[in-house]
């Protein structure tokens, strides 16, 4: 690469006119600078024919491995050279890299979907908790989220009981809110459950919608998952209360109250006064309301046990409905729609790799620019020594 | 991409090295002014050049000056390994021998003197110079490919060799 400067001196253009002259043998030339010419060309070095048959040799062997090194060494290829040699390294790290990608791709796919739906958006959450004091409700109670996920308190150890409650954030496009709350009512009713309450609001242009639902907890899952399968899923949380404690409780209580009846009734057998009869008729009066007060409290305990609580939120937002995005099969809209995700991901790792990089390669790049400065500075200064 | 030593030399490299193999050799000696160790640069220097013909770039100058890049590169790491102690290594020419080599047929007594008058003068030139008038005389370089060798303007390299040949002619004509 050749640089530029100032013209150079018309004496030394007329200088170097007159030495192209004498190089080339003009008879114009200036004689004493042919003169000088020849002499300085009579004086060249010239290589020994030893040497000069060795080096023929060599060339038209192509430079052999076995003769790279001669006596001043032939000098060894500078480390980004050898550095560029194994094309194993290269593919190895295009091979990482690309590993790296697919998987962070994946793992972000999967953080973002659960097993059986899309969720693009969603918040998924879900909590337990025990009432039972000295309960082992931790076991029993689900921790894992997730509609498809079997919560399996009630069915695995039927002999304890576990309240369940989930909630539920649909957001169909604007004009599908009516169609996603029917669609509610129909899946509970289909589950076995009912709607204990709902509201809901349509306009133009969008509407809303509320529903709490009372899902028999075997089916709390399928359920979940055929209302998630109605719209685009805004959120989805769920929570897992161990009652088992309650419940027995409220048990022993009837228990209790049966069998002081009992007892009340043996006692009026025994009874001889009016006396003692108008009392025990009393406390057994007493005792009648107090059963029914316990069996109401256990009624509702296994109700709690029995049906879970699912508070169903439809917002009209805009969102896509899930028939227009395919959820059952996949379409090649599906597949542009992931080959898009891919693309973003990976040029979200390419960025992140980039910013990674970039530093370190600045660095390198600055180490070797002076580093070549300083090669090419102690080359200068050893020439400047030489003579 | 580099080519393998098993590959048949090419013709294009087989043309360049019969064109400047003395050349180059000269304008190495002329660096180091010990033959040996300009022997095995000027090796050197061509199986660099056989390695790295894919890495030329006809853009970016002559093929000439691209292998005396190569050489002056490799000079000039050998003048650095040698050091100090290049004085103590060297093996400068015989005047007596050189004389003979080079002029054995100089019947021509005021010749002799004049070409002894040239080797003389040739070094009292510092090293720059006299690489300068290797690169011009020996090697025929032209201006554009001496500013290549030296990474330095065509502009420049004129001026250094006008001032290289004057300083030449002044100190052939000094006394000794």
């Amino acid at each position: 690469m050749r640089r530029r400067d100032a013209l150079p001196d018309p004496e030394v253009v007329h200088g170097l006119r007159e030495l192209e002259a004498a190089l080339a043998g003009e008879p114009t030339a200036d004689p004493d600078l042919a003169l000088l010419v020849a002499d300085v060309a009579a004086a060249r070095p010239e290589p020994g024919a030893t040497f000069l048959a060795s080096l023929d040799a060599r060339v038209h062997a192509g430079f052999p491995r076995a003769e790279e090194t001669p006596k001043h060494g032939a000098p060894r290829a500078p480390w980004h050279v050898r550095l560029r040699r194994p094309p194993a390294l290269v593919g190895g790290f295009a091979v990482l890299l690309v590993a790296v990608v697919v998987a962070i791709g994946i793992g972000s796919a999967h953080r973002e979907q659960p097993p059986s739906q899309s969720l693009g958006g969603s918040e998924v959450s879900s909590s337990s908790s025990s009432n039972g004091a000295g309960s082992s409700a931790e076991k029993a109670a689900p921790s894992a989220p997730g509609p498809s996920t079997t919560l399996s308190a009630t069915t695995t150890q039927p002999q304890r009981k576990v309240e369940r409650a989930a909630a539920l954030t649909l957001t169909p496009a604007p004009d599908d809110v009516q169609d996603t709350a029917d669609g509610v009512v129909r899946e509970t009713q289909a589950a076995g459950g009912y709607v204990q309450h709902s509201d809901v609001a349509t306009r133009d242009g969008g509407g809303d919608a509320s529903f709490t639902l009372r899902i028999p907890s075997a089916r709390l899952d399928d359920t979940l998952a055929r209302l998630s399968k109605l719209a685009h899923v805004g959120a989805l949380s769920q929570s897992a209360s161990d009652i088992t404690a309650q419940t027995a409780s409220a048990a022993d209580q009837l228990s209790d109250a049966r069998a002081e009846r009992q007892a009340l009734l043996r006692a009026l057998g025994r009874a001889t006064t009016a006396r003692q009869i108008a009392s025990l008729k009393a406390r057994l009066r007493d005792n009648r309301s107090e059963i029914a007060q316990r069996k109401g409290t256990l009624d509702a305990q296994r109700r709690r046990a029995d049906l879970a609580t699912v508070a169903v939120t439809v917002e009209g937002t805009g969102a896509p409905a899930k028939g227009e995005d395919g959820g059952g099969a996949w379409t090649p809209r599906d597949a542009l729609h992931d080959a898009g995700r891919v693309l973003e991901v990976a040029g979200g790792v390419a960025l992140i790799a980039l910013a990674v990089l970039a530093p370190p390669a600045i660095l390198a790049a600055l180490a070797l620019l002076a580093g070549r400065t300083v090669r090419r500075h102690r080359r200068e200064t050893a020439l400047d020594r030489s003579g | 991409m580099e080519l393998s030593t098993s590959e048949p030399t090419t013709a294009r490299f087989d043309a360049l090295y019969r064109e400047t193999a003395s050349e180059l050799f000269a304008y190495v000696m002329a660096l180091l002014r010990d033959r040996a160790a300009a022997e095995d640069v000027t090796a050197a220097a061509f199986e660099r050049a056989y390695r790295r013909q894919a890495g030329f770039d006809p853009e970016r100058g002559t093929q000439r000056a691209w292998l005396f890049g190569i050489a002056r590169n490799a000079a000039l790491d050998e003048l650095r390994r040698r050091k100090r102690t290049a004085a103590l290594l060297s093996d400068p020419e015989d005047p007596d021998a050189s004389a003979a080599a080079h002029g054995p047929h100089d019947d021509d007594g005021e010749a002799a003197i004049r070409r002894a008058a040239v080797r003389a003068g040739l070094e009292r030139l510092d090293p720059r110079e006299r690489e300068l008038i290797a690169l011009k005389f020996h090697a025929g370089l032209s201006n554009a490919e001496i500013a290549d060798v030296l990474g330095i303007s065509v502009a420049n390299a004129g001026t250094r060799v006008h001032r290289a040949v004057t300083r030449l002619r002044k100190a052939c004509h000094a006394p000794s």
